[in-house]
């Protein structure tokens, strides 16, 4: 009997087993670093973490810091920081920047050279579309909370994220596709003067939605970030779109210059110059701040990245150069700059070497480091000591003392994008160009203003007769350098791709020459355009 | 096909099952019992034939028979797989009771396949078997190790030359781009997870090879498809040894071995260098030269010794258990100086029998203990980058006398080391201290039972425990040359612990009646698999930020399957196969799939009309099969979920810091990737099977195949994701052929001969993927996946050369005439995948001499010198204010500077064809040392020769990038193997 028991149950135990482990299949994450929309969208203080997501992707590059987790993959993590990205393909693409690195892809930015493939190419493509779908998902989740005050704040600001990707997409690629949902229908094309539109509704849509003037956190956009970047898009309206929009630029550039920001005069650490507190790593509380429209926020500690300020300085450091100097354990020998941009600062030269080089001048925005670098640049692959170095990016605060990082690795400095300065410079340019509601004597007073900061006196003060078009361009260059303006200013001058305008090395030529006037945009990604058949590629490409 | 069609089919295929018929005759009757003669147990099942004719029976559970028909003169033979074949004439016995032996010439003869064994020449499939004395010998750490080069199409290839190394083996080429490629394992009928743990050198070094009696390679669909989707890349069955006999015997095997590196990276000598110093750098850099000269290789590397202790018994317990207990302990130093691998094991093996055989039980436990002592890898690179003209130490180095390319800095007012200088590789080697232990245990319980009423069908319940916990910790002391400004020393550790379930549940249906033969398994099979990994790390605490990580998963396997052998008269054999997978890994529209397969064989020599005394085997088979995959694709990918960030990649707003939320890339219709292999082959056995093998012919297409591929980031979370895109082909041929030449009493000589070619292209891929990253500026990959070529196919410039051969710098062919050198003048060029291997082995048996020789050859696979490309400009001599020494491969380009271009020259594509002559062993055996004992005395050599023209340390190189590879060392072994 006992056996005909076993001989049962070895046959009814599986059948039972089996249809109970059915239920099992239905597996559902169980890491604790892993959330469900569910909790992410539960009240309007989880909410704010996602919306820290879409300002922190363009800062960071994936939830690890300083790599880790990564956002993009196909590319080098810290490569693929925004403002990194923005730096190699708006800086070193111009007379302001080489770099003596084999990364693939990063020789043919400043050669002019690179194809459809590029990886920096891709890679920002890449990260500005994942953007705009963050910002996306983001504005559709974020409506069920929309009773909230707070949460319909973080929408009008997500909003603004995902007009400054598309801003930056046709400044970089032209024609690409307007997404407002996410889904996963391949998107159709549109034109530049669509996006173009896009970004002007949306801007004009939300600048009453967003905080007032000053009103928000540190970090985060108000109403001025929205009328700066329309001041900034107007200028360069008949580039993009063929259509003059010069008067609106000043409009708007009224608005943020009559705004709560304005340009830092404080100088804070005292060595006679208000400018490169801008710069420094306290920049967020020594008065820069002030100036700061819309900045990206870095911290040796708690947001750590390969990119944004901790490549400005490390890269920016080798030779002969002391790290310590600018509070960081180590230079990566990379950046220098071509005398393109030195001898922009030739009106100001106190000292020159032996061979007669400039190496000090009284414009404090000339930071270059001069000894035992040659200003001529003969090989740019892997020779740090051809061209001058730039000190302007540093992880000293105005104290004296280096950032928080106590192992010299990760800088704290913040980084404008959009800073009052600039939006001076949109002023003078768009009266210049013809727009209207502005005049030459207020443009010759605003640049006095950064002129006086950069020489800490009036010696440096231009007269009206002084100021033409070319003197905006090349002032842009002496105080927005570095910064991830070059490339687009080159191309509203006509000066990117011609022989009009030549630099060292430009096109690949050690002297320069020009290039085809496709360049003028970047291509689209060429894995893009095989997987997406509604995308044309940008002509050619 | 739903789960209701399923269901219909299931009950569809019981009805076949039960309407079999059973035939009966009424004449002259004899009756009788089979017994195991070893132990008394009776055989149920066994075969009795009247010898000539087609009348036949089986025993049934009590081992009882009864034949009738028969008349004086006729020979009744009684067989049952395993066990010699007995013959004995009826004279005319009314019962007639039968022991059967075990037989060990016929056990060769079985293999083993999923959920049950075959007769080889039953077999349908592409099946080869290695036992344990066609084994390699030597020094043999790990399972894979014993079958290297024995079997045509499995390829298999250390990770390098550390202790206890990991294995990396492919059956049949490259079947997936982006899931695992790896075959799965199968011990003792259970699955087991390859996949990497934490602390641990290799998954597979948990069994001790002196435990293992075989081990099966199922290659093609026909044959893997009943372990459905694990099997996608081949089966590696590993049968390990039993309790055998009555009386316990015993077994001790010891060997000591000596491993010796053999060659090192080509630099520059002190000498050369200081030259090229001079020559090429400015003051400066001169000035940094030292007065030493070190061979910095030398220090790093060492002779190195190990030891081997194993003791095994078997025997059986009580007459009803056969019993089978054994440990063994393995020490090895790596010849990079610190590395230790040290690894106890303990296996049991019982396999008891209840109610006259009806009901049998096996129960297997296998212990492993690891230490494993991490040697720094990243010595490797810096002993080449070393200057040779600087001492080892140094007194005024402030790090422990390690001399260091430092820089000062003032902040901190004291010297730390040059960001951009490599690290001394003695202080590499000494100043870190990075170690593991690994416990595993796997266990098995698996219950046959024989129904009393119905003999035919056995119902079998396998479960099965594999459960692994590593504890691996990495310490770095204050003392190892650091740029950190607050550099204090490190520690970290972490714990990964997985446990992975089985329960397979299948019933048996055996019958043979007349000339007719059928075998049908049914069943049903859960597996699950988890995973729970913690890390600490003492960096992240000191600055405050998240210092604790957790990692864990979960995923869910199950399965239906059924499979029926049937065989005609020993002429005929057809097999069909059906399994059902769910994975928890996929969406529950397409979580269940469905796959067939199906084949045939025809053993030409038993047909009528074929009367050769020559040839003894003649089969020809034709297999078809499907199998799915989703073998290390991630869990929850078509979930969505957000990601929170890290404390060091928080948000600042205001004065705080937030934790940020990303939602992760998504892909809600994953689905299973489909290989479908259709495979020809032909075994054949001549000349008393002094000549046998096989040929196999095999094209396998995999269709859906998953790859993490672009998707457009303006609909989706990422610029990748998994993705059912693309598809694959891989086509080859084998040829198995084994040669006795002389076999007499005293003096065996055997010949082992494969060969392999295979071929695998992407033929369907809309993407390009690029992959292969390598040494050299930051992000440089060198390999491409596209359509029409091979997988990991080089993706590089064309270098163009002077008129003296000499490679022009930054001279490359503008391969589309635009007038400029980019990404778009990029071609395919070669790749690291043999077009032919091949394996050559001999084993020589002379009285009580044993002489074994294995050798293979690899044709066609090339290799990207990484570091010559990375370690051979001009410029790197002397850039960032220290000097760096140089791969001699610098004097053949005399390149500058390291650029993309450069790196990606198809100059540093070459071919990597090889001939190994991997193993020779001789052994002495003496007899009766004492009563009822032996002895067997042996040595071995192995990595004893390489025939290669290329240029780096070693032309083995898994995936085809040479970088900072551990060299493998030649290996000495002597030991002693006593049996008692």
């Amino acid at each position: 009997m006992k056996m005909n028991y076993i001989k049962k149950l070895i046959l009814i135990v599986p059948a039972l087993l089996l249809v109970s482990c059915h239920d099992d299949l239905d597996q559902t994450p169980i890491d604790p670093d892993s959330f469900t929309e569910t909790d992410v969208f539960a009240n309007a203080d989880e909410a704010r973490g996602a919306l820290a997501k879409l300002y922190v992707s363009l800062a960071l590059t994936g939830q690890e810091g300083p790599a880790g987790q990564p956002d993009i993959t196909g590319i080098d993590e810290g490569t693929s920081q925004y403002s990194r990205m923005l730096f190699s393909l708006n800086e070193l693409t111009t007379d302001n920047a080489v770099v003596g690195w084999g990364d693939p892809g990063l020789p043919a930015l400043h050669a002019l050279s690179w194809g459809a493939g590029n990886d920096f190419t891709t890679a920002m493509y890449y990260r500005l579309a994942q953007e705009v779908s963050f910002c996306n998902s983001f504005i559709t989740n974020a409506e069920s909370l929309s009773d909230n005050t707070e949460v319909q704040d973080y929408i009008a600001e997500a909003r603004f994220l995902r007009a400054f990707a598309y801003y930056n997409l046709i400044d970089l690629f032209g024609n690409v596709p307007l997404v407002t949902v996410v889904s996963t229908e391949l998107p159709e094309q549109d034109s530049r003067e669509e996006i173009f539109s896009f970004v002007e509704s949306e801007l004009l849509g939300i600048q009453d939605q967003l905080k007032e003037s000053g009103a928000n956190d540190y970090g985060r956009v108000d109403r001025v970030a929205a009328w700066a970047l329309l001041s900034k898009l107007y200028l360069n309206a008949e580039v993009w779109t063929g259509e003059e929009r010069y008067t609106d630029a000043i409009t708007y550039a009224k608005q943020v210059i009559n705004s709560s920001y304005s340009i830092n005069t404080n100088d804070a650490n005292g060595n006679g110059s208000a400018y490169d507190e801008l710069f420094l790593a306290d920049n967020d509380t020594n008065g820069a701040q002030n100036e700061f429209i819309f900045a990206l926020n870095f911290d040796g500690n708690n947001s750590r990245t390969y990119g944004g300020t901790t490549f400005l300085v490390h890269a920016a450091i080798g030779g002969s150069m002391d790290a310590s100097a600018f509070g960081v354990n180590g230079g990566w020998g990379g950046l220098r700059t071509t005398k393109a941009l030195v001898n922009k600062f030739d009106y100001a030269v106190t000292e020159e070497d032996e061979d007669g080089n400039p190496v000090a001048w009284a414009d404090a925005r000339a930071m270059f480091y001069t000894e035992g670098q040659s200003l001529e640049i003969n090989t740019i692959a892997n020779t740090f000591t051809d061209g001058y170095a730039v000190t302007k990016f540093t992880n000293i605060d105005s104290n004296g003392e280096a950032g928080s990082d106590e192992g010299g690795d990760f800088v704290d400095t913040d980084l404008p994008l959009i800073r009052v300065a600039e939006i001076y410079l949109n002023y003078a340019e768009a009266v210049l160009r013809g727009g209207s509601g502005g005049d030459a004597g207020t443009a010759v007073t605003y640049i006095n203003e950064l002129r006086e900061r950069a020489f800490g006196d009036e010696s440096g003060n231009i007269s009206a007769g002084d100021l033409d078009l070319q003197f905006v361009l090349n002032e842009r260059a002496r105080e927005l350098y570095w910064e991830g303006q070059r490339r687009t200013d080159l191309i509203r001058y006509s000066d990117f791709v011609t022989a009009d305008y030549l630099w060292p090395f430009k096109g690949g030529a050690p002297t320069g020459t020009a290039v085809d006037n496709y360049r003028r945009i970047f291509p689209l990604p060429s894995n893009i355009i095989s997987i997406n058949p509604n995308l044309t590629q940008n002509p050619g490409y | 096909m739903n789960r209701e069609s399923m269901k219909q089919l299931f009950k569809s295929l019981w009805l076949i099952l039960f309407m079999l018929p059973m035939s009966f005759f009424a004449q002259n009757v004899v009756n009788g019992v089979v017994t195991e003669s070893a132990t008394g147990l009776p055989i149920p099942g066994a075969n009795i034939i009247v010898k000539g004719t087609t009348n036949g029976t089986v025993t049934d559970f009590d081992g009882n028979y009864s034949i009738d028909g028969i008349k004086e003169g006729d020979v009744l033979t009684f067989s049952f797989l395993g066990f010699a074949t007995q013959e004995i004439p009826y004279q005319d016995q009314t019962t007639i009771n039968v022991q059967l032996e075990e037989d060990q010439a016929t056990l060769d003869e079985v293999v083993v396949v999923g959920y049950g064994t075959v007769r080889k020449k039953d077999a349908t499939g592409a099946v080869s078997q290695v036992s344990t004395e066609d084994f390699n010998k030597g020094q043999v750490t790990t399972a894979e190790q014993l079958i290297t080069g024995k079997i045509a199409g499995v390829n298999v290839t250390s990770g390098g030359g550390a202790p206890g190394e990991g294995q990396n083996i492919n059956i049949r080429g490259i079947g997936s781009i982006s899931l695992n490629s790896s075959p799965l394992y199968v011990i003792d009928g259970i699955p087991i997870d390859n996949g990497s743990i934490g602390g641990s050198r290799n998954p597979l070094d948990f069994i001790n090879p002196n435990d293992i009696e075989s081990i099966t390679v199922l290659k093609d669909a026909s044959s893997t498809a009943i372990y459905g989707s694990r099997a996608a890349n081949g089966v590696i069955l590993i049968t390990t040894k039993k309790g055998k006999g009555q009386e316990f015997t015993f077994n001790y095997t010891g060997s000591t071995t000596l491993y010796r590196p053999t060659d090192y990276v080509d630099v520059l000598d002190a000498d050369e260098f200081r030259e090229l110093v001079n020559e090429v750098g400015n003051d400066e850099a001169v000035a940094r030269l030292g007065n030493a000269s070190t061979n910095w290789q030398e220090q790093i590397y060492t002779e190195a010794i190990g030891f081997e202790h194993n003791l095994s018994t078997s025997g059986n317990i009580g007459g009803f258990m056969p019993t089978r207990a054994s440990v063994g302990h393995t020490n090895q130093d790596g010849i990079l100086k610190g590395g230790n691998f040290s690894r106890t094991t303990g296996s049991i093996n019982l396999r008891p029998s209840f109610m006259k055989g009806h009901l049998k039980m096996e129960l297997n436990g296998r212990g492993m203990y690891t230490e494993n002592t991490f040697a720094n890898r990243d010595a490797i690179g810096t002993a080449v980058d070393y200057d040779p003209t600087q001492p080892i130490y140094d007194e005024d180095s402030p790090f422990a006398n390690y001399y260091t390319w430092l820089t000062y800095n003032a902040e901190e007012e004291r010297y730390i080391q040059n960001s951009l200088a490599p690290t001394n590789p003695v202080a590499l080697l000494n100043e870190r201290d990075d170690t593991a232990e690994i416990r595993r245990f796997i266990g098995n319980a698996k219950v046959d039972y024989q129904l009393h009423f119905f003999p035919a069908l056995t119902a079998t319940v396998n479960v099965g425990l594999d459960k692994t916990n590593s504890h691996g910790r990495n310490i770095i002391s204050e003392d190892m040359p650091s740029s950190q400004l607050d550099w204090n020393g490190s520690y970290s550790n972490y714990i990964n612990r997985t446990t992975n379930k089985l329960f397979d549940a299948y019933l048996t249906y055996e019958n043979d009646f007349n000339d007719h033969s059928l075998n049908a398994v049914v069943g049903y099979s859960y597996q699950s698999f988890e995973y729970d990994n913690y890390s600490f790390d003492s960096e992240a605490e000191e600055e405050g930020n998240d210092s604790e990580f957790i990692d864990k998963s979960k995923n869910v396997l199950l399965s239906y399957f059924g499979r029926a052998n049937y065989n005609y008269a020993d002429r005929y054999l057809v097999t069909a196969t059906l399994r059902a997978d769910a994975s928890s890994k996929l969406n529950p529209d397409d979580r269940w799939g469905y796959f067939p397969s199906f084949a045939v064989a025809w053993n030409i020599n038993n047909e009528d009309f074929f009367n050769s005394s020559t040839v003894n085997q003649l089969k020809l088979r034709v297999g078809y099969g499907e199998i799915a995959n989703v073998n290390g694709l991630g869990d929850y990918l078509f979930l969505t979920n957000y990601t929170g960030s890290r404390s060091n990649a928080y948000y600042q707003f205001g004065s705080n810091y937030y934790q940020t939320y990303r939602p992760e890339a998504i892909n809600e219709n994953l689905r299973w990737e489909v290989g479908k292999t259709l495979n020809l082959g032909v075994d054949y056995s001549l000349f008393e099977s002094r000549i046998s093998g096989s040929v196999n012919a095999y094209l396998k297409n995999t269709e859906d195949m998953i790859t993490y591929v672009t998707v457009d980031p303006f609909t989706n979370f990422s610029n990748t994701i998994p993705k059912n895109i693309g598809d694959m082909e891989n086509k080859g041929l084998e040829l198995e052929l084994n040669l006795i030449p002389v076999q007499t009493e005293d003096f065996t000589w055997s010949i082992g001969y494969n060969l392999a070619y295979n071929e695998n292209e992407i033929t369907n891929l809309p993407d390009q993927v690029e992959t292969g990253g390598i040494n050299g500026g930051t992000g440089n990959n060198i390999q491409l996946h596209k359509e029409g070529y091979s997988p990991y196919s080089y993706w590089v410039y064309k270098q163009v050369y002077n008129e003296a051969g000499r490679p022009v710098e930054g001279a490359y062919v503008d391969r589309n005439g635009d007038g400029q050198i980019n990404e778009n003048d990029k071609y395919l060029y070669k790749d690291p995948y043999a077009d032919i291997t091949m394996g050559l082995n001999t084993n020589l048996n002379f009285k009580n001499w044993d002489l074994a020789v294995v050798s293979r050859a690899s044709l066609g696979n090339y290799a990207y010198n990484n570091m010559a490309s990375s370690k051979s400009y001009e410029v790197r001599t002397t850039e960032n204010s220290i000097l760096t020494n140089l791969h001699t491969d610098y004097f053949n380009t005399r390149f500058q500077s390291l650029t993309e271009e450069n790196l990606q020259s198809d100059y540093y594509i070459q071919d990597a064809s090889f001939f190994k002559l991997d193993n020779i062993t001789l052994g002495y055996t003496i007899e009766e040392i004492v009563n009822d004992s032996n002895l067997r005395l042996f040595g071995s050599v192995q990595n004893v020769l390489t025939i290669t023209d290329y240029d780096g340390l070693d032309p083995e190189i898994t995936g085809g990038i040479d970088n900072n590879f551990y060299p493998r060392p030649r290996i000495f072994t002597v030991g002693a193997s006593l049996n008692f």
